[in-house]
């Protein structure tokens, strides 16, 4: 027992030396910074031009983003909620394929597609203006975020609202809609919340879709802007105004997501098990076809077009051509197949890998100390990563660790697995809760010491949970830009940021082949991964919980 | 519904169900079911678990379509595997085994759910949904949410909430399934209460025996998908068309007298110690009120009871004899 005890502080006070050290100290750091150097000229920098117009874009495209993104998501979660839905796996596929996209990619693709000179204009002779703007901005992150809110809507619908619930109200006198008003939604209710919540925060903190779509309109937001800044680090006064734009996107953050931990949590954290019933209702054909047509139509015009566009793009000679087999060439392929884009996309599968195996770790080793109090603290700080936004990690720690670190892969790999952090832990954390402890009593009343309790019951059934975790980490990893961007110097670019800066030099077919690419190296291992989690998953019980926002401990 | 649904022609029993089948991802679960229940009559369903109990009501709710066959309500026609009239539509009211109780509503509000469906005002549906709680003394318990209550209490309110639907048809499936055995004393006295004051009938399923033959007009034993015997308790109990159908109302032995082709089937209390069958212990059970014996006897294992603690042990030569039995049909013999 003493034993125990011993190896849990030992993994408590190592876990909170890393927490510290990657998220405290950089915040504390800017603090700091802004404080010493910048309090003189505070004045300055909240009225530099531009500052007013960046803080209420990103706020309005937040609230945009989260009315349209929520009612989406929720909608198609009780649309594929029947497993009557014809190819409801292919549409749950469907709907989850923009997070397999990079979300620069999935803005590019955008603009390859609806745009001037882009594939409707090619084909139909019709184009978006505003592709290029905040409006296309706006419908980009719907798309991204779409899948997020799905996921949370359609977890908290199968674990809250169980079809005997619905029955009851139905023989009670109720009518379909009627059911659905004051049973259902009112069920879904902490996890639409929390969707919102979570989507506000993430949208604060979104930067590649408004860099790509949002900057060559002249469409600013804090993120954009603290790009920017970054970007003239001559300028004392800019790099003064990207540490207090960062805090502030921090500050924003933390005001909308603990008034909603303390409203939600108690109420998100009575999960309880899902009682899955497959068995054909009567009625609704009609509705439930109408549901199928109603999603293929959104997946085509959000990813469909987009990414046929971007392909089309890649394989054509020429914008402004129309894509048909006769203008056909693999000379965009070609002429990105450079050693110097090879060591990027091994670089950024070097760094995903090594972010995702670390976050395993850690995010297990906080899962696994949560039902002690100490634990349960450096659980709600690891959590609440998830919401911290990129921009303001990458600046806390290139002013913290920049002098030793600047313009290396270590410091990318400590923004990932700081930023990451709350993503590992999540999966894990849920799976353990969904242990009964009795399984673990039983190893030890059947004479297994702590650790081989653990390895010979306690692993196994956590394996599909590991590996999810450790997916998500990898993907997440291999697709993210907003950090990178930052913190990236010579010989340390990924695949991310030459696509990025491919982009912003307007070389339009080099940068669709890198997107497709990019997009492949992500699409394989996400497939790879899904079907060792099935299969990993359907040798266990099948279990729900409500996720938790970010803090609910 | 089609208008012409309706046949006026159906013997007007509250409910009728005719030769239903009803089939999960293409295979059967229900056979040619044929059931009625009269109005003011209690039929209980007793089958052991996966025997088709819920299908047949969920069927019955409006849940399943049919795959053949017909429902019929009052003479009206509300199932058949080409058209079926939606749950709320039926007027049925139903107490769900794992209660079904909403988690965001209080037991008041849940209670005052059909009654707002009905369209009453929410301040007259809350009044008479306070009535039917404090009837049945869990009006305490109003403002509480499920999460607050225990599971006799959720069923109470469960029942509550059925009771303010006002029909004249209940079903039960499997209500006490989840309570222990003091809380489902206490319902099932509250059922009866109920009962006697609303006059409706009911279709209960239960794969408790005594339950079933205790609160019923009618037992239904279902099996595999197929209604076995249909009759009142005692016929049921006494007078079993198979060993399988005595085996669910309870326990049950079938002899093969020496030098007979027939099979017996002898209930425990039909056959008493002392006698001239000749016999030996095999095994000996205190059950409290009484004492069961299995007995090795020339005719095969015979389970005999008797009162008081047990008098005799394993092994021990005994006599019996037999009080009653009743022959089972060639080919129902020991399953």
């Amino acid at each position: 027992m003493a034993y125990g005890r011993r190896l849990r502080q030992v993994v408590l006070s190592g876990v909170v030396a890393v927490a510290v050290l990657l998220v405290l100290l950089p915040i504390l750091v800017m603090v700091r910074t802004v404080w010493k150097e910048g309090s003189g000229q505070l004045g300055n920098i909240l009225t530099s031009p531009g500052l007013g117009v960046a803080v209420g874009n990103t706020l309005v495209l937040a609230v945009v983003v989260t009315a349209l993104a929520v009612p989406i998501g929720a909608l198609l979660a009780l649309a594929l909620r029947s497993p009557e839905v014809p190819g409801r796996r292919f549409w749950q596929f469907g709907v989850l394929l923009p997070v397999l996209v990079p979300d620069f990619v999935l803005g590019y693709s955008w603009v390859r597609a609806y745009g001037r000179a882009g594939f409707t204009d090619d084909l139909f002779g019709r184009y978006w203006q505003g592709v290029q703007g905040p409006a296309g901005v706006a419908a980009v992150v719907v798309v991204n975020a779409v899948p997020l809110c799905f996921l949370i809507t359609a977890v908290g619908l199968a674990a809250r609202a169980e079809p005997a619930v619905e029955r009851a109200a139905r023989i009670s006198g109720a009518d379909p809609l009627t059911v659905l008003r004051t049973i259902t939604l009112p069920l879904m209710r902490p996890a639409i919340l929390t969707a919102a919540a979570l989507i506000f925060v993430l949208t604060l903190g979104t930067f590649a879709i408004p860099q790509v779509m949002g900057t060559p309109a002249g469409f600013t937001t804090i993120t954009t802007r603290i790009y920017s800044n970054l970007a003239r680090s001559s300028d004392p006064l800019s790099f003064i105004e990207a540490i207090t734009l960062a805090l502030l996107l921090v500050v924003i953050a933390v005001l909308v997501v603990t008034p909603a931990d303390l409203l939600l949590g108690p109420r998100l954290r009575t999960t309880r098990v899902a009682i899955s019933d497959s068995s054909a209702e009567t009625g609704g054909r009609a509705a439930r076809r109408w549901a199928a047509g109603g999603i293929g139509a959104y997946l085509l015009v959000a990813a469909g077009v987009p990414l046929l566009a971007l392909v089309a793009t890649a394989v054509t000679k020429a914008v402004g051509v129309p894509p048909s087999p006769a203008n056909w060439t693999l000379e965009n392929f070609r002429l990105v197949a450079t050693a110097r884009n090879g060591e990027a996309l091994v670089r950024s599968l070097l760094l995903a890998v090594s972010a995702a195996s670390v976050l395993v770790l850690l995010g297990g080793a906080v899962a696994s100390l949560e039902r002690s109090r100490g634990g349960r603290r450096v659980a709600t700080l690891v959590t609440l990563t998830v919401v911290l936004p990129g921009s303001t990690l990458a600046v806390g720690l290139l002013i913290t660790y920049g002098r030793w670190l600047g313009g290396t892969a270590a410091i990318i790999l400590l923004a990932y697995v700081a930023k990451l952090w709350g993503i590992a832990h999540r999966p894990i954390s849920g799976a353990i809760d969904r242990l009964p402890p009795e399984e673990q009593h039983a190893a030890r009343v059947s004479g297994a010491a702590v650790l081989t309790a653990v390895r010979t019951v306690v692993l196994r059934p956590l394996a599909p949970a590991l590996v999810a975790a450790w997916g998500v980490c990898f993907l997440t990893a291999l697709h993210e830009v907003t950090m990178s961007s930052l913190l990236y110097g010579p010989g340390s670019e990924t695949l991310a940021v030459v696509v990025l800066n491919s982009e912003e030099l307007g070389a339009v077919g080099g940068t669709a082949a890198l997107s497709v690419l990019l997009t492949l190296v992500l699409l394989v291992p996400a497939l790879g991964l899904w079907f060792t989690s099935r299969a990993l998953s359907s040798r266990r019980r099948p279990l729900a919980t409500v996720p938790e926002l970010p803090g609910a401990r | 519904m089609p208008a012409d649904a309706v046949n006026s022609a159906e013997p007007v029993d509250t409910l009728a169900v005719r030769g239903l089948s009803v089939a999960y991802n293409g295979v059967d679960v229900l056979f040619d079911v044929e059931l009625s229940v009269a109005a003011g009559e209690v039929v209980a369903l007793l089958g052991p678990s996966g025997s088709g109990k819920s299908t047949l009501l969920h069927t019955i709710a409006g849940f399943r379509l049919p795959r053949t066959g017909q429902v019929w309500l009052h003479g009206r026609l509300v199932a058949s595997p080409t058209a079926a009239e939606p749950p709320e539509r039926r007027q049925l009211a139903m107490v769900f085994q794992n209660y079904a109780l909403w988690p965001h509503l209080s037991a008041l509000d849940t209670v005052a759910y059909p009654g707002r469906r009905r369209g009453e005002s929410r301040t007259r549906a809350r009044a008479n949904a306070m009535d039917i709680l404090e009837r049945l003394h869990v009006g305490h318990l109003a403002g509480r949410r499920p999460a607050d209550l225990s599971g006799g209490e959720q069923q109470r309110v469960g029942l509550a909430r059925a009771l303010a639907r006002q029909s004249s048809l209940y079903l039960f499936d499997e209500p006490t399934a989840h309570l222990d055995t003091h809380v489902r004393g206490v319902f099932l006295e509250e059922l009866a209460t109920r009962r006697r004051e609303t006059g409706a009938a009911a279709l209960y399923t239960t794969h408790d025996a005594e339950e079933a033959l205790g609160l019923a007009d009618r037992v239904a034993l279902l099996t595999a998908g197929r209604i076995v015997q249909l009759g009142t308790p005692e016929q049921v109990y006494n007078e079993p068309v198979s060993a399988a159908a005595a085996r669910l109302t309870g326990p049950t032995s079938v002899l093969v007298p020496p030098g007979s082709v027939s099979s017996l089937l002898v209930r425990p209390d039909w056959a008493t110690l002392g006698g001239d069958q000749p016999a030996r212990v095999h095994q000996v059970w205190f059950r409290g009120t009484h004492s069961d014996y299995l007995l090795d006897t020339l005719g095969g294992r015979l389970l005999v009871r008797a009162s008081g603690t047990p008098v005799h042990r394993s092994g021990e030569q005994v006599s019996w004899s037999l009080l009653r039995s009743w022959p089972l049909l060639r080919g129902s013999a020991p399953q």
